[in-house]
């Protein structure tokens, strides 16, 4: 479930535009996320563009080097439609369970 | 930090990544670490528990991105890829197994074969005696024909010395068919799983 949680941020941050791979450290941690602590976003990256779910594209930076420049594909697009989705529900679900126990602690 | 980007692109190139590739993550690998230490951060930032592990962190993003090439098998019997010659290992043990049918048999043959002179030679020096009295002097001519010329019992030690090293071989032979066929076996189950 968190790999699959993982990607999903990656994608969400993706689609705000194109954005290359340690601006998206920056932008997830800036959000609370450091998923960087446990591995890098490399292979994630690398398995998205792999599955056709990012398109990629190079570009001069400011003063910088050249980087590559990941952006959402159609595909990618619904896959992060879907995955929200599912998220949301899944976390309505553990909400809702969280509640009852909640509950049954306070009848204790 | 250059000995991290440097170990990766081995690693890169030891798992068959092509070099355009490798150069392109090798260049994204650089520009972001020193991105990350221009903001007073360092590779950390950017790389996580995987600045420890170079080659793991290097397999794990070219084995995402699909671009490693199929690990070539070490196998002393085949020089070549397996797949490319499949009829090998089938080839060598019924080769083997037949050169030690043939050995067997060959050496089976030989001490039946003396034993038999060995009993015909018996026979033989028994005919030059008088015959008995129920088998009556007309079997004489027959049995000197059946029995053949006539040999010494010394003649029979370096036949059943050569059938002794036949049987050695073919169970030598046979040993290594088993040994082979066997580790074979479980190359080919470790491969399934």
């Amino acid at each position: 479930m968190l790999r699959g949680v993982l990607d999903l941020c990656l994608l969400a941050v993706i689609g705000e535009g194109p954005v290359y791979g340690y601006e998206m450290t920056k932008r997830l941690r800036s959000r609370g996320m450091s998923i960087v602590g446990e591995g890098s976003i490399y292979p994630l990256l690398g398995r998205l563009e792999r599955d056709g779910l990012v398109a990629t594209r190079r570009e001069a930076s400011n003063g910088g080097p050249p980087r590559k420049y990941y952006s959402l594909s159609l595909e990618g697009r619904q896959s992060l439609e879907t995955g929200v989705t599912e998220w949301i529900a899944a976390r309505d679900a553990i909400d809702r369970a969280l509640d009852l126990m909640k509950v049954e602690v306070s009848h204790d | 930090m250059i000995e991290f980007v440097e170990e990766c692109r081995r690693e890169w190139k030891r798992l068959g990544v092509p070099d355009p590739i490798a150069n392109e993550m090798a260049l994204d690998l650089t520009a972001d670490i020193e991105e990350a230490e221009s903001d007073g951060g360092s590779a950390e930032d950017v790389l996580g528990n995987s600045l420890f592990d170079p080659r793991r962190f290097a397999a794990a993003w070219a084995s995402a991105r699909g671009v490693t090439s199929p690990p070539i098998p070490v196998d002393p019997f085949t020089p070549f890829p397996r797949n490319r010659r499949p009829w090998f290992r089938p080839a060598v043990i019924a080769a083997l197994s037949l050169f030690g049918l043939l050995t067997a048999l060959a050496a089976a043959a030989l001490l039946i074969g003396r034993h038999g002179v060995a009993v015909a030679a018996t026979i033989g020096r028994r005919a030059v005696l008088p015959p008995p009295q129920w088998f009556g002097p007309a079997m004489h001519p027959i049995q000197r024909f059946v029995s053949g010329p006539t040999f010494s019992s010394q003649n029979f030690g370096p036949f059943a010395l050569l059938a002794l090293v036949m049987f050695v071989a073919c169970l030598v032979t046979l040993a290594f068919v088993v040994v082979y066929w066997t580790s074979g076996r479980g190359r080919d189950s470790k491969r399934l799983f």
